[in-house]
């Protein structure tokens, strides 16, 4: 009885094995496969409800499951992560950087100002080192040509005066911190000559005092220098922007406030001008 | 098997394909998921002795390669000889419970039956099935059966119920009244 059993247990294996064998035969070989995809497919439209409403369902569940499973790789994957997104940012800023670099030295080599003027080149390399000295130092010094007294311009206009030069670099005193007298400006709208600065004390950043009574500037005028009474700058070269006009009480003066044209916070390039001022 | 055998193993095979795909699909841990096709020929095999696993197993295996592109009749294959051998080897003498003893059976078969698939793969030239992830898929279906084990083996006694042997003799054991 035991032997007919296992005899008809191994026939019924030897049945389905070759059972297997021919379908996986038929499938391999193309003739059964179509009808087989056919099926496939069919199963796969059937189901695929199914999966997309359990799968919603169950997402955040298995999203439980698989953390718990993979807590460490999914810290190391989230720093990768972060370190990826922080080196693209870097990057950005790097792309942006070398691009305003790029911007700001085809401008200095295109100014629209002091046009005979030679330029010596320069990079800010440190601002003022104290909190109260309106300075920078600058990498190029009397080995360069600059020399004390030399004008110095960004793209968009005036930045100051070198005060002290070493054979490699210069320190610039920013325009905001020019002593009095030292800046002649011009209205070129009006024609105005403006004489006699007042840097730095009386309003902020840049404020001027006026010596030629009527007409005042106007708010929003662009001063440029006017390169009169032996001032400090060649002419024509943009200071600022008109903020505010304030008649001195009693006199023929007005306190003329400017916004620089120049961001002073943020310089760097700029170009030293050879030039010095009318003995 | 009786008609009522098939209607049941009918149902029982559209209950467990659509669980598979839509639920234990789903639960992906180290690149692999639980099982529950590979262990209703192994629960076959223990409830209903070598033919039954051996049947069970060759239509369980048509069942679930429709939704598998690998070639057909693969896991049919691999199932009839995983059900034949669970029945032969590990079978559940009648009238006898040992729970633990047979969610261990069925790890054990789950994991022989998952490397066994993986070898067949391999041996058709379905290349890239046998790798290291076979390691992790032995291990993920092999700790699934853990759960899923018993309710295997509960709804194999449904399916099966009536057409069990109870004078089926395990391999190297003895007959039972």
């Amino acid at each position: 009885m035991a032997a007919t059993r296992q005899t008809s247990q191994r026939i019924t294996l030897l049945m389905l094995v070759l059972a297997s064998i021919t379908v996986i035969t038929l499938d391999y070989r193309g003739e059964a496969s179509h009808a087989i995809n056919h099926v496939r497919n069919a199963i796969a439209d059937a189901l695929s409800p199914f999966q997309s409403a359990v799968a919603a369902a169950l997402h955040p569940l298995g999203d439980v499951v698989s953390a718990a499973f993979h807590y460490g790789q999914l810290q190391s994957e989230n720093q990768q992560l972060r370190e990826m997104v922080g080196e693209q940012s870097r990057q950005i800023a790097a792309d942006k950087y070398a691009k305003a670099t790029i911007a700001e030295v085809f401008n200095l080599n295109n100014l629209p100002f002091a046009p005979n003027v030679p330029k010596v080149p320069a990079e800010v390399i440190s601002a003022s080192t104290s909190n109260f000295a309106k300075d920078v130092e600058i990498d190029r010094g009397t080995a360069s040509g600059v020399g004390v007294g030399m004008p110095v311009v960004a793209a968009s206009g005036l930045v100051g005066t070198v005060v002290a030069a070493s054979d490699s670099t210069a320190t610039i005193q920013l325009l905001t911190a020019a002593p009095a007298s030292s800046i002649s400006v011009e209205d070129p709208g009006s024609g105005i000559y403006l004489a006699g600065g007042q840097g730095g004390s009386e309003c902020s950043p840049l404020c001027i005092a006026t010596t030629t009574p009527n007409p005042a500037p106007r708010h929003g005028d662009l001063l440029v220098t006017s390169g009169e009474n032996a001032g400090a700058y060649p002419p024509a070269i943009p200071i600022g922007t008109v903020t505010a006009v304030n008649p001195v009480p009693g006199g023929l003066s007005s306190s003329v406030a400017i916004e620089p044209k120049v961001d002073l916070a943020n310089l760097q390039y700029v170009d030293v001008l050879q030039w010095l001022r009318p003995a | 098997m009786s008609a009522a055998n098939w209607a049941r193993l009918s149902v029982l095979l559209v209950l467990a394909l659509v669980f598979q795909v839509t639920v234990l699909d789903q639960v992906v841990v180290f690149g692999a998921h639980p099982d529950v096709m590979v262990l209703l020929p192994a629960a076959a095999g223990l409830v209903g002795g070598p033919q039954r696993g051996a049947v069970v197993g060759f239509v369980t295996g048509l069942v679930a390669d429709l939704v598998v592109n690998l070639p057909y009749g693969l896991s049919a294959l691999c199932f009839t000889l995983l059900g034949f051998a669970v029945g032969l080897l590990l079978a559940i003498p009648a009238g006898r419970e040992f729970t633990s003893a047979q969610i261990g059976a069925c790890m054990v078969a789950a994991a022989v039956g998952t490397a066994g698939y993986a070898l067949l793969a391999e041996l058709v030239h379905q290349r890239g099935v046998l790798s290291h992830s076979t390691v992790s898929a032995v291990l993920v279906v092999s700790v699934g059966a853990l759960v899923l084990g018993y309710p295997a083996i509960l709804a194999m006694r449904w399916v099966l119920g009536g057409s069990t042997n109870p004078t089926f003799i395990p391999s190297g054991g003895s007959a039972t009244a």
